[in-house]
């Protein structure tokens, strides 16, 4: 406990140098702009800037990388409230209440009321991270090969089915093509190349980052250069930064939205998105004044925001004691780290234990630099948005061919950016989810070559994937996902589930004559 | 037909299409690992094997296909003529140009020339593209080919400076 403080202390105080500040500096405000410009996610953010950290120390370079990722998320909220058009995916639900506020001359209290939220929502979640991270990774050191198999299973099912398709088959598709990528080269059991088609480049297997930057660089640009969007701008009148009491009249709003965010955050692969919606629902449904919600309701917006910021610290979970990415751009986080010699997983606290409390000083002093920038440069926010997005997307096309080369310096991974790019913009416009396909790129050897080598202990056995406590309960997740997911079961299972209720309903009233507790 | 059911039926359309893509993706990725070596020279335990996991995932693949195939296939009844008539909107010229556009900025421009060279007349033919052509509402060409001039010099050396001097990257 006492040793936990102490790490905690170093890695907030580590960086405290004039390095570390004006790197939280730099990239917050780079993240806050790719947030705030619709089109630029905060996934395609990190994965680009991972070419500009190459030089720098390990711990600045994630610094820099997690200051970007922070950034961009809250920087959304400044479109979605302005002009009701989410920077990123995650600010959808931000813009049912933020854009009515902006509407009603409060576009400034919503800015202030998002950015705070934000900052708690991050605090709700770094509380979690470092509560909960050392204590995931202690039970982690006990997974063998079995239960790291079915928790490569259990990231890929779970993000194919919740990443918010119109069918989760979609989800699962892309999982299994995310899957396939990562088969593609010389698979580390017997060093034989698989599917390399004479290509000798193609034997070290496709690289995570070029990937990343077609599918959600590339895909984005060829997504969004479809429409050329009408410029708009809006003034902001009024005050900015929030009283106390504005904020704090909604703590259970908050403390829930954050914890809610946190949990999404831990499952594989589920981003902010999902988090701002499911905080935004328990925030309708438990409120007084559920009525309010999407007219302007200021715990509407409180709980979105609150929800798509925690899940960034929640997401850090995950990806630090398992290697398992809690959302997208957290698998380019993970990739980086290979990069920076950072190997993230249930080893991690024995062989780094400074770098987890480290991450946890990197997100405090990246939500206290959104802060300070949302609460002071609503002018610049309004400037940005005026950018116009052809020329900013032909500046990102430049930088995805960039970014994708200087990784290995060769124009292999130029073209695996286009193949990417072409095949996620595709997928995109049919509604298929990218996340469960860079979850698929990232766990795909830990798929393969745990089951594999769990087959070669047993000789053949299946049974121990199925017997050993934690294997069992992962495998049931992953069985009961599968199987709710098909419609006529889970149609079924909530037409029963809606009779028992009625049935309840009806037979409570009707047992006077049943024993009575006494009062 | 309302528009909502116009879509959906579009909609329909390409799920069919890329279900039973899918179909053939999965069944030749399935044939390549069934036929992908054993291994027995190596005295290697069958369930080792290479191509273990991909046959199983070419599997998953034809399955999920299939289903997606399934599930659309009311959508396929009726004219086509909207799910053609998608292809030839402005938004995905604008698209297909955008692409072009980048595959011969990788392809033909990268490597050909200095990239600082490249990358200026790349952005500043995407503009002009972008802003003067594929539009439906055009500015004067004067702003328009001022601004991608401006955009080209202004980006290309940013880009460069930024990367090759700044934070020592090498360049394409």
């Amino acid at each position: 406990m006492f040793d936990g403080l102490v790490l905690l202390g170093q890695g907030i105080g580590h960086f405290l140098t004039p390095e570390g500040i004006f790197n939280v500096i730099w990239a917050t405000l780079l993240g806050l702009a790719i947030g705030i410009l619709p089109g630029l996610t905060a996934t395609m953010g990190v994965a680009l800037l991972v070419t500009l950290t190459y030089g720098m120390e390990t711990s600045q370079a994630i610094l820099t990388l997690m200051s970007v990722y922070l950034g961009s998320i809250f920087g959304g909220s400044r479109t979605a409230i302005l002009l009701n058009i989410p920077g990123t995916p995650a600010s959808a639900a931000t813009s049912l209440d933020g854009y009515p506020l902006a509407q009603q001359g409060r576009a400034g209290l919503a800015m202030g009321l998002a950015t705070t939220s934000s900052t708690l929502g991050t605090l709700v979640g770094i509380f979690f991270l470092a509560l909960l991270a050392p204590l995931l990774t202690e039970v982690a050191l006990n997974f063998g090969t079995y239960e790291f198999f079915w928790l490569a299973v259990f990231g890929v099912v779970i993000s194919g089915q919740l990443s918010g398709s119109d069918t989760p088959i979609k989800g699962y598709v892309t999982g299994i093509l995310g899957l396939l990528a990562a088969t593609v080269g010389m698979e580390s059991l017997h060093a034989y190349q698989r599917f390399t088609f004479g290509i000798p480049q193609l034997g070290a297997g496709i690289d995570i980052i070029p990937a990343m930057v077609g599918a959600f660089g590339l895909a984005e640009i060829l997504s969004q250069i479809k429409r050329q969007p009408t410029l708009l701008t809006r003034t902001v009148t009024d005050r900015v930064v929030p009283t106390l009491k504005e904020v704090f009249q909604y703590w259970k709003t908050i403390i829930r939205s954050g914890v809610i965010g946190t949990f999404v955050g831990i499952i594989p692969g589920v981003g902010e998105d999902v988090g701002a919606w499911s905080s935004y629902a328990a925030a309708k449904r438990f409120s007084k004044k559920p009525q309010e919600f999407g007219k302007g309701s200021q715990e509407g917006l409180i709980a979105a925001e609150t929800g798509n910021n925690a899940v960034v610290s929640g997401a850090m979970i995950p990806t630090l004691t398992l290697a398992l990415p809690g959302s997208a751009a957290a698998a380019v986080l993970i990739a980086a780290m290979y990069i920076h010699g950072v190997r993230p997983g249930p080893m991690l606290m024995i062989e780094n234990a400074p770098f987890l409390y480290q991450v946890v000083g990197m997100l405090l002093l990246a939500t206290l630099a959104n802060l300070v920038f949302g609460l002071t440069l609503t002018k610049l926010f309004i400037k940005i948005v005026s950018i116009p997005q052809d020329r900013l997307m032909a500046v990102i096309a430049v930088l995805c061919v960039v970014g994708s080369f200087a990784i290995t310096q060769r124009m292999f991974d130029v073209y695996v950016m286009l193949g990417f790019g072409v095949i996620g913009f595709l997928l995109r416009e049919m509604r298929y989810p990218m996340a469960p396909l860079v979850l698929g790129i990232v766990l795909g050897d830990l798929l393969d070559s745990n089951l594999r080598r769990g087959l070669g202990l047993t000789n053949g056995d299946w049974t121990p994937f199925f017997t050993r406590p934690i294997s069992l309960v992962l495998f049931l997740i992953v069985a009961v996902t599968i199987v709710l997911s098909i419609p006529p079961i889970s149609r079924g299972l909530g037409r029963l589930l809606a009779n028992l209720t009625r049935r309840k309903t009806v037979t409570e009233p009707s047992v006077p004559d049943g024993p009575r507790p006494k009062e | 037909m309302t528009s909502d059911t116009g879509q959906q039926s579009v909609r329909d359309k390409a799920d069919f299409i890329t279900g039973l893509v899918f179909v053939v993706l999965g069944a030749v990725v399935f044939y390549l690992s069934y036929t992908m070596p054993r291994l027995e020279a190596r005295n290697i335990h069958p369930t080792t094997i290479p191509g273990l996991v991909p046959m199983a995932l070419g599997a998953g693949l034809f399955v999920l296909g299939g289903l997606l195939a399934v599930k659309a296939r009311k959508g396929i009844a009726g004219e086509w003529e909207s799910f053609f008539a998608v292809f030839r909107t402005l938004e995905v010229a604008r698209s297909m140009a955008a692409l072009g556009l980048v595959l011969v900025f990788t392809l033909v421009l990268v490597g050909s020339m200095p990239f600082w060279a490249a990358s200026m007349i790349f952005l500043f033919a995407f503009v002009v593209m972008m802003e003067g052509v594929l539009t439906p509402t055009r500015a004067s060409w004067t702003s328009i080919l001022l601004w991608a001039a401006l955009t080209a010099a202004l980006a290309g050396s940013a880009i460069y400076y930024l990367f090759a001097e700044l934070f020592l990257v090498r360049l394409p």
